[in-house]
């Protein structure tokens, strides 16, 4: 109730300042032109069950921004599936064409006979000042390092992460604030290797409360270029859950990263950071138990309270109603669903969702990227549904379910993007934004990668080509980038939260290390100001604790500062 | 005949119509103890003496029924929004054997059909359509039985909560039609508006759409005063779908209170 009275003063000032800024929100799809229209395979299986287990592994199209060379222009590395099938690294000409360098770095390998790639993130692991690269694979991981000259070596080996999971989501956050980044895997099924199936188990044991999937495995940063495993000591290891995303944020500002579980088949879970370098589950009392298909977590403060809320995708169809989850944050480590409120429920099959302020509004809107698999004009939903009412069949024996072959299931899904209007509500414009397209989304990976001071996206999908689309809103309002770097905190400033007051907006961000399902974002914080010519106020929290002003902060400009020193200048 | 064989055939008869009076007393006795404990919102007590009713005459919609109704509430009172679905695998199990012990009750049957669409609400997605498909099950063993106008009527209208997709209005179609044949040889009761509402939602959901507004028509003449025949009848295009789809949505609880039906039985 109190909520809703603040929203009633709220509302108005919203209105008014979106009002002042009303840009008309539209985006040309360059991906060909731009040479990133990376065509995406997923992996082949053999023998009887392969195609179904196809249809199960039907992601493992990622894509993962961040600036590799240190030219000032963010780059693109984009992963493929199936056997033998080469990853890419776009390398970002400055000019929004892009070079596949990704031979020439060393880094195309990961799909082998037993291995698939699935994720890939950049993070500085040894805080060398230079993105190294992490390949997840349904299989062991493989890390790069930047060696800083356009090349990469793999240094899996002696990292430590050498423990196999069916992974497809990696974060890397630093959740003990020691100054080092930390990694935490999302594995989906349980560890066996499906490309060496002995047990035809694999599948969900429940479609609605599975428990048999691979859960999460955390790594901490012991500095020397080595992880140790830290699942058990920090209070992950009971989940079992079929992870398909992980977010981090600080939800409840304490100053440690919580983390937020988005899983298939069952509930999503919510961990928050005890400050000592464990966590406690807190899904009951902070979202309640559900019991939907949770596909992405992203994590903003959409509506300007100066705390962080949660968006999940889940899937919605004609078959299957489930809205995406908008978690409000009640500020008392409870969360509400305000997604019907907000006309966030409905985006058919969810996949990606990302936050990003494209019009410079000073709020955040959302792109959703959708549909399962577009293929024959046969729907595989009333052959499926046979196998679901059988009485006492067991969901998770691979060799019961039907063979999907050429047909359809869940396709052809127009993409949602919802503008958000004041924090309060958002309205789908995907058509007039132009980026309805109806290909099988699966990750986003947000960047201004023409550095013209809007956000752009590249949108990856399973068994098609990837899209890159520019932004090219007209009378968009105003803006500030901040580039952060860490001295005491690790060097990506991860974690790092930016509070930044202008024209009449207070306004929070966080640098996060892979938000979003099968892909990571800039590391740059990109704030729409709309009107305002000058910036009131910033104040950065770094993880190390160190709370620091800024002063000089420009409009219009990316804004570079390092932890404790200010302006770079 | 001699006189020991119609001594036999009169006490059959006093004994098989006494039977059903003797019955009748406690099972009654135990249906009104269990209405003041549900009154009372002692649900504990209300759901034993309704089972117990049930037990002693099991082929009584309303006994049935209102246990069904106890149970519903003790798991809203006990956990906000629908209720847990492990707070309904008692009732369930309960009916399970109410069944077995009774297999040619055909209410019964009918009302173990409801207990799973009490469920649904509570349930996950796909967890639904197996509820929703065991229903049907219990459904169509209580219509092979007898096949009465309100288990014509529900499991009819139940097809018609399948999405299209599974092509089942037609099914549906099918059972509302006999339902509705039945109740035009009958005296008119309040309830017979449901298969005009339903039976036009059918063709409607059939693609039928003349055929369906022809339906809520004739409903409106016998029923002037049905809102949702009115609502039905105000409204085209994507307006009635919309009004539509949120009738048939599965995510929201159906009314099984059958009510209606038992008081004016």
């Amino acid at each position: 109730m109190k909520r809703w009275l603040i929203a009633l003063f709220v509302i108005p000032v919203a209105v008014f300042a979106f009002q002042a800024v009303e840009a008309k929100i539209h985006f040309e799809e360059i991906g060909a032109k731009a040479g990133v229209n990376a065509h995406h395979h997923s992996r082949q299986f053999n023998g009887d069950t392969g195609d179904v287990l196809h249809m199960f592994t039907s992601g493992g199209s990622s894509a993962a921004v961040g600036d590799f060379d240190g030219d000032g222009f963010d780059d693109i590395f984009v992963t493929d599936s199936d056997n033998g099938k080469p990853n890419h690294l776009f390398h970002n000409n400055g000019n929004m064409t892009f070079t596949d360098v990704a031979v020439k770095a060393g880094v195309v390998k990961g799909n082998e006979p037993k291995t698939i790639v699935a994720d890939a993130l950049w993070f500085d692991y040894d805080n060398d000042g230079r993105e190294d690269l992490l390949v997840a694979r349904f299989g062991t991981p493989i890390l790069y390092h930047n060696e800083g000259n356009g090349k990469f070596k793999d240094v899996s080996a002696t990292s430590g992460l050498n423990k196999f999971g069916n992974t497809i989501a990696v974060i890397a956050f630093d959740y003990d604030n020691d100054g080092l980044l930390d990694l935490m895997f999302g594995n989906y099924f349980k560890p066996v290797n499906l490309l060496d199936l002995k047990d035809p188990h694999v599948l969900p044991n429940d479609l609605d409360n599975a428990v048999n999937g691979g859960g999460v495995t955390l790594w901490r940063n012991t500095g020397n270029g080595h992880f140790v495993e830290t699942t058990e000591k920090a209070g992950f290891g009971k989940h079992t859950g079929w992870t398909l995303d992980i977010g981090h944020g600080d939800l409840n500002n304490d100053g440690f990263q919580d983390i937020y579980l988005a899983c298939d088949y069952g509930t999503d879970r919510i961990f928050f950071n005890n400050g000592d370098g464990t966590f406690t589950e807190k899904t009951e009392t902070a979202t309640g138990f559900d019991t939907k298909k949770g596909m992405n977590v992203d994590i903003a403060d959409y509506d300007n309270d100066g705390w962080l809320d949660i968006y999940v995708t889940n899937i919605y169809d004609e078959y299957m109603k489930e809205c995406n989850m908008l978690w409000h944050n009640n500020h008392d480590g409870t969360f509400t669903d305000v997604s019907a409120e907000t006309n966030t429920c409905i985006a058919g099959w969810g996949w990606a969702a990302k936050f990003g302020d494209f019009d410079n509004d000073g709020w955040q809107d959302l792109f959703v990227v959708n549909g399962l698999r577009s293929a024959g004009k046969d729907n595989y939903i009333p052959v499926l549904v046979n196998l679901i009412t059988q009485p006492g069949v067991d969901f998770s024996d691979v060799r019961l379910w039907p063979k999907i072959g050429d047909m359809t299931w869940s396709g052809y899904q127009k993409k949602k993007f919802f503008r958000n209007i004041g924090g309060q509500t958002f309205k789908e414009m995907s058509a007039q934004a132009g980026v309805d397209n109806d290909k099988d989304g699966r990750g986003i990976g947000l960047g201004d990668f023409d550095n013209d001071g809007r956000l752009d996206f590249y949108q990856v999908n399973a068994d098609q080509e990837a899209l890159l689309y520019r932004n090219n809103t007209e009378g968009a309002g105003n803006w500030v980038q901040f580039k952060l770097t860490g001295t005491k905190s690790n060097r990506d400033a991860i974690g790092a939260r930016i509070t930044l007051t202008a024209g009449g907006l207070k306004q929070i961000q966080e640098i996060n290390g892979g938000n979003g399902y099968a892909g990571q974002s800039t590391k740059r914080a990109h704030f729409g100001v709309g009107k305002a010519l000058k910036v009131d106020a910033v104040e950065i929290h770094w993880p190390s604790g160190l709370v620091q002003k800024v002063d000089g902060v420009s409009v219009n400009k990316l804004n570079k500062i390092t932890e404790g020193k200010g302006l770079d200048r | 005949m001699s006189y020991r064989t119609l001594s036999i055939l009169a006490a059959l008869f006093v004994s098989s119509a006494f039977i059903p009076t003797m019955l009748a007393g406690p099972a009654d006795d135990a249906f009104d103890q269990g209405q003041q404990a549900l009154a009372a919102k002692d649900y504990t007590t209300a759901i034993a003496k309704l089972q117990q009713a049930v037990q002693l005459d099991p082929d009584s919609l309303r006994n049935s029924s209102q246990l069904r109704q106890a149970v519903l509430r003790q798991t809203i009172a006990a956990h906000p929004k629908e209720g847990s679905t492990a707070d309904f695998d008692a009732e369930i199990a309960f009916f399970q054997k109410a069944a077995a012990d009774h297999p040619m009750s055909s209410n019964i049957l009918l009302n173990y059909g409801f207990a799973y669409v009490d469920k649904i609400p509570a349930a996950g997605s796909i967890t639904q359509v197996i509820l929703a498909n065991t229903a049907l099950t219990q459904f169509g063993k209580s219509i092979e039985l007898k096949p009465t106008w309100i288990a014509l009527y529900t499991r009819g209208n139940s097809y018609l909560y399948w999405p299209r997709v599974f092509a089942r209005a037609s099914l549906g179609v099918a059972d509302l039609e006999k339902a509705y044949a039945m109740q035009k040889s009958e005296p008119k009761k309040s309830y017979h508006v449901r298969v005009y509402i339903s039976l036009g939602d059918g063709y409607w959901k059939t693609d039928n759409i003349e055929k369906a507004r022809s339906m809520w028509q004739e409903g409106l003449q016998a029923f002037p005063d049905s809102q949702p025949l009115k609502d039905r009848l105000s409204k085209q295009g994507d307006d009635l779908k919309t009004y539509i789809d949120n009738v048939l949505d599965p995510n929201k609880r159906v009314d099984t209170d059958l009510k209606e039906l038992w008081m004016q039985s």
